[in-house]
């Protein structure tokens, strides 16, 4: 696939445009990509799919080899892997605190001993999630801007 | 948690519980048999209870991340175990006189309040770093733009 950069004025509206024979799952990614860098990413509910804020998500979490976006009230499935979501969105202030899980640390309400070092993150929906050890050392990284 | 890790945990588990059992031994035979004079291999006597006590407890590993709940009941396993393995040590002591039930008794409770302190001791610790991560939590999320 070539890649072309066309400058346009400021009286025009800055767009991405895809052209493609089929539309692939590579195609796809590079899509989502697009719109993760603009703050949005594409969720699947009931084979529909829905754009979502970046900041509207309290988390991600990989379970059974599927990855799913859980806002305030809403669970969306998602194409991407929990590592891949980890690198685009490191500069949103999301982190990763267990295997299988990428936490927004801007929906933490309070943090948590959970006994045996590790700790739950109670979030603004009043849901806990668990903080792996492995983790910790990040988040405190990670809250002190180290 | 990764084997590494949990080995740690037991490590500290260990060094903790041979201080609390030497306390124990200190009162215990205080109260029951003040005049017992023992030799140098006496000194090896909490080391030895400790190692006893913490290796039925890695019967307890999960690889996967356990809930609080699951956590709380491995908890309780560990104790049963090491209840168990200290009991077994007194019945099959000969310098134990397991005929009073005073005595297994005070073995049974010393056990149950020696786990228990050395997890209060851990949890203590563990919360006094969760109030440093609200603190820094809360200066994160100001320098964010949100309070």
């Amino acid at each position: 696939m070539d890649v072309e950069i066309e400058q346009v004025g400021r009286e025009k509206k800055e767009q991405v445009l895809i052209r493609c024979h089929a539309v692939t799952e590579e195609v796809r990614e590079i899509a989502a990509f697009v719109k993760s860098r603009q703050g949005r990413l594409t969720g699947m509910k009931d084979s529909r799919q829905y754009e979502i804020a970046v900041s509207d998500i309290y988390y991600f979490e990989s379970v059974d080899g599927k990855t799913f976006l859980y806002t305030k009230e809403q669970v969306y499935e998602t194409a991407y892997r929990i590592y891949e979501l980890e690198s685009m969105l490191r500069s949103k202030n999301f982190l990763r605190v267990s295997k299988s899980m990428l936490l927004n640390l801007m929906k933490i309400r309070s943090i948590q001993s959970a006994l045996n070092g590790r700790f739950a993150a109670v979030l603004l929906s009043g849901e806990e999630v668990i903080i792996s050890r492995n983790y910790v050392k990040g988040l405190k990284a990670a809250l002190r801007g180290e | 948690m990764s084997f590494k890790q949990f080995f740690i945990e037991k490590l500290s588990l260990f060094f903790m519980l041979t201080t609390l059992i030497t306390i124990a031994i200190f009162v215990i035979g205080s109260a029951f048999d003040a005049e017992a004079r023992f030799g140098y291999e006496a000194m090896l006597a909490p080391l030895r209870y400790a190692a006893c006590c913490v290796l039925p407890t890695f019967a307890t590993y999960s690889k996967r991340e356990l809930k609080k709940k699951e956590l709380i009941a491995r908890m309780a396993l560990e104790l049963v175990l090491i209840e168990a393995v200290m009991l077994f040590f007194a019945f099959t002591s000969p310098v134990i006189d397991t005929s009073r039930i005073s005595v297994v008794l005070v073995i049974a409770g010393s056990v149950l309040i020696i786990y228990t302190m050395a997890r209060l001791f851990s949890w203590l610790r563990e919360s006094a770093e969760a109030r440093v991560l609200n603190e820094d939590l809360q200066r994160f999320r100001q320098l964010h733009g949100q309070k």
